[in-house]
């Protein structure tokens, strides 16, 4: 309604004299055909559904639609604060693009079919194709958006109808080294310390995340920290909003975070600044690891950093003299080919100085997804049980398959995601894809779709006809996050009740009904129908979750381990004792980024995420408030070059690399060093992971997403350039 | 049970009872001891009506207002930071303020402090004693930031600014904040897309916006994700209004904004002002 609108209606309504001031507020409307009530309204506490923060959401429901979003002031994470992702929550779910019933590819387009029809259709393809190619034939992409049990009857329906192990999930793309690394260094693959604890932290080392923006109520923590005192260091190639806010930034040269970590404790060795104590009592190898050090210098480390050698030693000082030091990290420490060994540089760095195993400091990898800790946990990875418990251990398989009714499970390992889609089409013939859109999220989606493409079947159970959808035989609909119930686990380890506030449109199931009617289907027997029930089945086979059952969690949830029904929950690991039982020195082996600039591609490409959108944008992009932030594509150039290439604020710039190419437009801005392009991945137009380096990281198979060669220029538009 | 709760469960079930008013919007205490607010229709759930902690209900109120029809009348269990944001929008003709009945309690000393609250209590309280409010510029919080040279204030301001990741919590939470368009969403002042903000367009302009509405209930402080002390800023806007023309945003019922200054000093006309604004409650006849 204009203001001119509402003067017109309702001239008498306005008080004299007030009208240059409430014209913007417009007044009351006068409702035809009233109700003495106003009917339903409903408050439900539940969970947001975009970050690792896992944030209380009190969504507001009126006549069974949501209608707003609020923040949970008793809430134990964000405590009555939301980033605007958050606040917005509500705002795709009835959006119109929602899938309501299964649909059948008919040609290039898609019919209708009822749901008996599409679980017996997923049921049978999917066990012809075991049958006739045999067991690793069939494969399974679980979701870090989708609740800890579905997760866990998604990994438990491919593990036990089809005895082949290839499940796996996007922390493939996100955290899969910090397992790894942190299972060998410490015993245990998550965030050590609790969010809330980053505020008692007097030295915060920051590499590689730009919590203000993809994290930003954790950030507050940071913020709070920084209010009593603490030292905020950010290492970050691209001048983030967390570096904004830091006492230091260092702008280190994309991909050498090893070489500084090494040059920061081989200064620590040297000026003895290392905790002798902590290292004798809880850490074994480190005579091997100094062996190692001495391999590092300082000024080696400013020459492939860009770091001078006095802020190396000033910040590993910092670091280690701080009573409580936090490193905290995320995507620019992972996602590089030498992913894992960059972790491991932190864990032991940690070790060195100290600062793990207590209250406030510690080790916090952000991790990205509201459930990618959870669907971690539950086993959608091809090595592990629900648990981490190893596929390779022999009385582990025999009580899970007793658990799950069937005879036995296999104890080969399974591919990950990045090896079953390069597989599609040989290896693996059929593909089940819950909630995942690798067309946009993985590296290099032109071969994605090539290799989708040849599937002899492809099931895709999403919320929206993603662009992974389209291209699927059968698309199952399924519910969000509004919709059902469950359980999600957020980056402090704490599993979190989702509430059920209204029913998921038209014929569309919460995944975990789709999942019991396929297991079903595919004769593996679910005995239970809820969440709640499948949670107590977790809990009897997974001992650091023992202690979880949704009534417990009403109030505020519970952090693992909690392995019985009296344990509080644990707000941080490794006290007295690491995991493993001695923290263990790893030497973190560097691999320079496999990519680097040359002649014909001079520009460091990098790629990430924005305030505004999540990931794929499937859901922000559909959120009116945060589309109207960002609508379209865009990738930032330092000024310097744009002039270069003749490039000004909003052209278009085609982007290339030995992949593809993209056109998108320009911002141009100093957030990026000169030479680095950065382009943000959530949008389908121009999709920064057409351009993406698909190697991997040999130990965790992370796709190097941080850093290749980029060519930049100028896009001619009507033939003039 | 304290007796402020019991005053105010009590007030609840008479009303309801003789059907006075068709829903009560409190916080409530579930069964899992979690509070949150609620819109409650049946005197079964009066028991579990609670007054802590914080938790501003003014724009829920004008909200299911709003979102009635012309004959539901609600009562809000609230505290003088809600009484006034609700006479301020009624002032402002935001809703047909006959329909609400204010169910008011006293804040302690406890929470006036946490608040920085001049006024911890609404003008005739159903519950509770009505205490002296708190300096806001004696406290520490406050003047910590008020103090030095011009130089070192704006760098401090600059810093705690630029943390803003552009939430629009400070908006979203603010009963006051009901523009359509909100000066943060009209592309004359805001850059989409850019964290941090700019200082003066984002935030200095919804400072002033404000000015003469701010109840100073602290809402937009609590929502900040990233602790900028917005009521300070807010703070600054009302006692200079307090100085120039001792007008007191969310107070006097019959008296406009001076920022509305028309030369004409007779009351607003064109609408009645509710009894509840010197009252607790309204004399609500049917």
């Amino acid at each position: 309604m204009s203001a001119e609108s509402v003067r017109e209606r309702t001239p008498r309504d306005l008080p004299r004299g007030m009208s240059e001031k409430t014209e913007d507020m417009v007044p009351i409307e006068d409702r035809s055909g009233s109700t003495a009530c106003c009917g339903e309204v409903r408050f439900v506490r539940t969970t947001c559904p975009y970050c690792g923060t896992g944030c209380g959401v009190i969504l507001k429901v009126e006549g069974g639609r949501l209608t707003r979003t609020l923040p949970d002031r008793e809430h134990p994470v964000s405590r009555g604060t939301l980033c605007v992702k958050g606040w917005s929550a509500h705002e795709f779910v009835a959006s119109p693009d929602r899938l309501t019933q299964p649909l059948l590819r008919d040609g290039d387009s898609f019919r209708p079919i009822p749901w008996d029809e599409a679980i017996a259709l997923a049921a049978g393809k999917l066990r012809e194709t075991a049958d006739r190619h045999g067991p690793d034939a069939v494969g399974g992409l679980s979701s870090a958006k989708c609740t800890n049990e579905e997760n866990y009857l998604f990994q438990r329906l491919i593990r036990a109808a089809f005895r082949t192990n290839n499940v796996d999930h996007c922390a493939r793309l996100c955290h899969a080294p910090t397992t790894v690394a942190m299972v060998q260094t410490l015993g245990s693959g998550a965030m050590t310390n609790s969010i809330a604890d980053l505020a008692g932290a007097d030295f915060i080392l920051v590499i590689g995340s730009n919590a203000a923006e993809s994290h930003p109520v954790l950030m507050g923590e940071i913020y709070k920290a920084i209010d009593r005192g603490a030292r905020l260091v950010v290492v970050d190639p691209r001048r983030t909003a967390v570096a904004e806010n830091a006492a230091e930034h260092l702008r280190i040269r994309p991909g050498s975070d090893i070489p500084l970590l090494n040059g920061m404790m081989r200064h620590l060795v040297d000026a003895k600044l290392y905790d002798e104590a902590f290292i004798r009592e809880r850490t074994e190898a480190f005579p091997e690891f100094l062996e190692y050090l001495k391999g590092w210098t300082v000024e080696g480390a400013a020459r492939e950093t860009g770091i001078p050698t006095e802020k190396i030693r000033e910040i590993a000082e910092g670091y280690a003299r701080a009573p409580q030091a936090a490193v905290v990290y995320c995507m620019g420490i992972t996602q590089h080919a030498c992913g894992t060994a960059n972790v491991i540089a932190v864990c032991d760095l940690a070790m060195l100085c100290g600062q793990v195993g207590k209250e406030f400091s510690g080790i916090y990898p952000l991790r990205g997804q509201n459930n990618v800790q959870g669907a971690c946990d539950m086993g959608a990875l091809p090595n592990v049980f629900p648990g981490y418990q190893a596929v390779s251990d022999p009385t582990l398989r025999a009580k899970f398959a007793q658990a799950w009714g069937v005879a036995e499970l296999t104890d080969r390992p399974g591919l990950t995601v990045t090896e079953m889609i390069s597989q599609a089409g040989k290896g693996i013939r059929a593909l089940y894809i819950m909630a995942e859109n690798p067309m946009l999220s993985d590296p290099d989606v032109t071969h994605v779709m090539h290799s989708l493409k040849k599937l002899d079947f492809l099931i895709v159970q999403d919320i929206f006809l993603t662009e992974t959808a389209r291209l699927a035989h059968l698309v199952l609909p399924g519910a969000c996050f509004a919709e059902k119930t469950g359980t999600f686990t957020n980056t402090e380890r704490r599993f979190q009740l989702l509430r059920r506030a209204v029913a998921p449109p038209g014929e569309a199931l919460d995944d975990f009904a789709i999942l019991c009617r396929l297991s079903r289907a595919l004769d593996v027997p679910v005995p239970y129908d809820t969440p709640a029930a499948a949670m107590e089945e977790i809990a009897a086979l997974c001992p650091a979750y023992g202690g979880i059952r949704h009534s417990r969690l009403e109030k505020a949830g519970l952090q693992w381990p909690c392995p019985h029904l009296d344990h509080p929950g644990t707000r941080f690991l490794h006290q007295g004792r690491f995991s493993r039982g001695l923290g263990h020195f790893v030497r973190p082996d560097h691999t320079p980024p496999q990519e680097m600039p040359d002649r014909e591609y001079p520009f460091y490409l990098s790629t990430g995420r924005m305030f505004a959108h999540y990931h794929t944008g499937t859901m922000t992009r559909r959120s009116p408030f945060l589309n109207r932030e960002k609508e379209g594509a865009y990738a930032e150039i330092h000024p310097e070059d744009a002039a270069r290439l003749t490039v000004g604020p909003g052209d278009m710039i085609r982007i290339s690399t030995r992949r593809g190419s993209i056109v998108t437009a320009a911002v141009l801005t100093t957030r990026v060093a000169p030479g680095t392009v950065f382009v943000p991945f959530h949008f389908a137009e121009a999709r920064a992971n057409v351009l993406t380096n698909p190697v991997l990281d040999p130990v965790s198979k992370i796709p190097e997403f941080k850093v290749c060669a980029a060519r930049v220029e100028k896009e001619a538009v009507d033939g003039k350039p | 049970m304290s007796e402020l709760i019991h005053t105010i469960r009590e007030k609840s079930q008479e009303l309801l009872a003789a059907g006075r008013v068709d829903g009560i919007l409190c916080l409530v205490r579930d069964r899992f001891d979690v509070v949150q607010p609620r819109l409650i229709f049946r005197a079964e759930e009066i028991g579990s009506i609670e007054t802590s902690p914080k938790w501003n209900l003014a724009k829920l109120a004008l909200q299911t207002i709003r979102q009635s029809g012309p004959s539901f009348r609600l009562a809000v269990v609230c505290r003088g930071c809600d009484e006034r944001a609700l006479l301020e929008l009624a002032k402002r003709n935001q809703f047909d303020a006959t329909r609400i009945t204010v169910l008011g309690y006293t804040c302690s000393r406890e929470q006036a402090e946490s608040c920085l609250c001049v006024r911890p209590y609404p003008e005739k309280p159903l519950a509770g004693e009505k205490i002296e409010g708190v300096d806001p510029f004696a406290d520490p919080r406050v003047s910590a930031l008020l103090t030095g040279d011009e130089g070192k204030r704006m760098a401090r301001w600059a810093g705690l600014l630029s943390r803003c990741i552009k939430c629009y919590g400070c908006r979203n939470a603010c009963p006051i904040c009901v523009c359509t368009p909100c000066k943060l969403e009209d592309d004359l002042w805001v850059e989409r897309a850019v964290v941090p903000t700019e200082l003066i367009p984002y935030h200095l302009i919804r400072a002033f916006h404000l000015s003469d509405t701010c109840v100073a209930c602290g809402a937009c402080q609590d929502a900040c994700p990233v602790g900028i002390p917005l009521l300070t800023l807010q703070l600054l806007m009302r006692r200079r209004l307090q100085e120039r023309y001792a007008y007191e945003a969310g107070l006097e019922a019959d008296r406009k904004s001076p920022l509305l200054m028309d030369f004409d000093h007779a009351s607003p006309a064109g609408f009645e002002l509710p009894a509840w604004t010197v009252s607790s409650e309204a004399p609500h006849e049917r």
